[in-house]
């Protein structure tokens, strides 16, 4: 026997919902909160102390003989030296476009730091007519170590360990402000 | 008659029951993977950085985040600091309108052999003045002393500025006591 109409429709087949209503309203409340705080222009920071050198570490480094690694743009080539003569001086010339040769900078600071793995610091002598846009290539090819590079190690000198240095030379140095060249 | 009436009332009360649902599974979907798109691009910063129009910054792959401090912008057209325009270049009919700009300075803007920029300067000095005695009021301590004067400065330049330039502000800015440059650059996608 069928049942009634009426008993059919008022069945105990209740539907099971999800809440979805107050989901959605934590979901708009993340959205404008992301929105109002993300940063999507990203900037970063490439940090140069000003050159400063008191007596005392000048009487230090006179006994020592500093490694002074040092990078000078000239209109052709950028040359690096030290003018110690600690290491023998590089001239790596510009490329076909007249550009500075970033890779074969990178490779001979490689070289550098292989030597001088303690060693943090460079000293850039740009020429009047470099732009920006070198100067921060140069910059970021000098600081950073690629993932493509050989690992080079350095022992901690509190654990004893020898570690991966992360960085190349991340210290740079504008050492021609006073109009030298 | 009475009968009639009560099927056209039934009727009508079938109409207005029929509830009106939004397709909500549809716009969770379309948020969710909003969220997940902004989760993954998140990026804070302390501090906002205010850039001029026409200006275009070099790219960089330095992982370093600016820190807040002073902020001067260097654009083809003009300087300013912290959003202050202290200085206009020399427009010339061949650089006028162009992006790559002129970078000259007026004679009666430089002393100092050419090196210091005598507005920047100035408006280095008055900031510097001002934080100097913001700290010396602040109830912030190191070592039961005021926090000193850092003197850090953020440099946006644009891309073809000349270096012959940028020398004479970071030579303006030593003289002003600023001691760190902090050169900003758009970080590269990677």
């Amino acid at each position: 026997m069928f049942k009634r109409p009426s008993s059919r429709s008022r069945s105990n087949h209740e539907s099971l919902e999800l809440p979805l209503v107050p989901i959605l309203d934590t979901m708009v409340t993340l959205i404008g909160f992301l929105l109002f705080t993300t940063s999507f222009l990203g900037i970063v920071a490439i940090e140069s102390p000003l050159p400063q050198s008191s007596p005392e570490e000048v009487k230090e480094q006179i006994k020592e003989k500093p490694l002074q690694l040092t990078l000078t743009f000239k209109e052709k080539e950028v040359l690096l030296w030290s003018p110690f003569n600690k290491i023998p001086s590089r001239s790596i010339p510009h490329s076909a476009q007249g550009e500075p040769n970033i890779k074969a900078i990178h490779d001979a600071l490689l070289d550098v730091k292989k030597q001088f793995p303690k060693e943090s610091s460079v000293v850039f002598m740009p020429n009047k007519d470099a732009t920006y846009d070198n100067l921060v290539a140069i910059m970021d090819s000098v600081r950073t170590l690629e993932p493509s590079d050989p690992p080079i190690y350095l022992k901690n000198e509190t654990t004893g360990v020898d570690e991966a240095l992360k960085y190349l030379f991340p210290k740079v140095i504008f050492g021609n402000l006073l109009g030298d060249s | 008659m009475s009968s009639s009436r009560g099927i056209r009332a039934r009727r009508g009360r079938k109409s207005i029951n029929k509830s009106f649902e939004l397709q909500l599974t549809s716009m969770m979907d379309a948020l969710v993977i909003i969220v997940v798109f902004l989760l993954k691009s998140y990026n804070t910063s302390s501090n906002s950085f205010t850039t001029a129009p026409g200006l275009k910054l070099p790219i960089s792959g330095s992982p370093d985040s600016p820190s807040d401090s002073l902020q001067v912008i260097v654009t083809p057209e003009f300087l300013t600091i912290d959003n202050e325009r202290v200085l206009d270049f020399i427009q010339t009919a061949g650089n006028a309108g162009s992006n790559e700009g002129g970078y000259s300075f007026k004679p009666s803007d430089i002393d100092e052999g050419g090196f210091r920029i005598i507005p920047l300067y100035d408006a280095l000095i008055k900031s510097r003045e001002k934080t100097e005695i913001l700290l010396a009021k602040s109830s912030a301590r190191v070592d039961g002393k005021p926090i000193t004067f850092e003197g850090i400065l953020a440099v946006q330049a644009d891309k073809k500025i000349k270096y012959d330039t940028l020398k004479k502000i970071m030579y303006t800015a030593g003289a002003a006591g600023y001691k760190v440059f902090k050169f900003l650059a758009m970080k590269r996608e990677t």
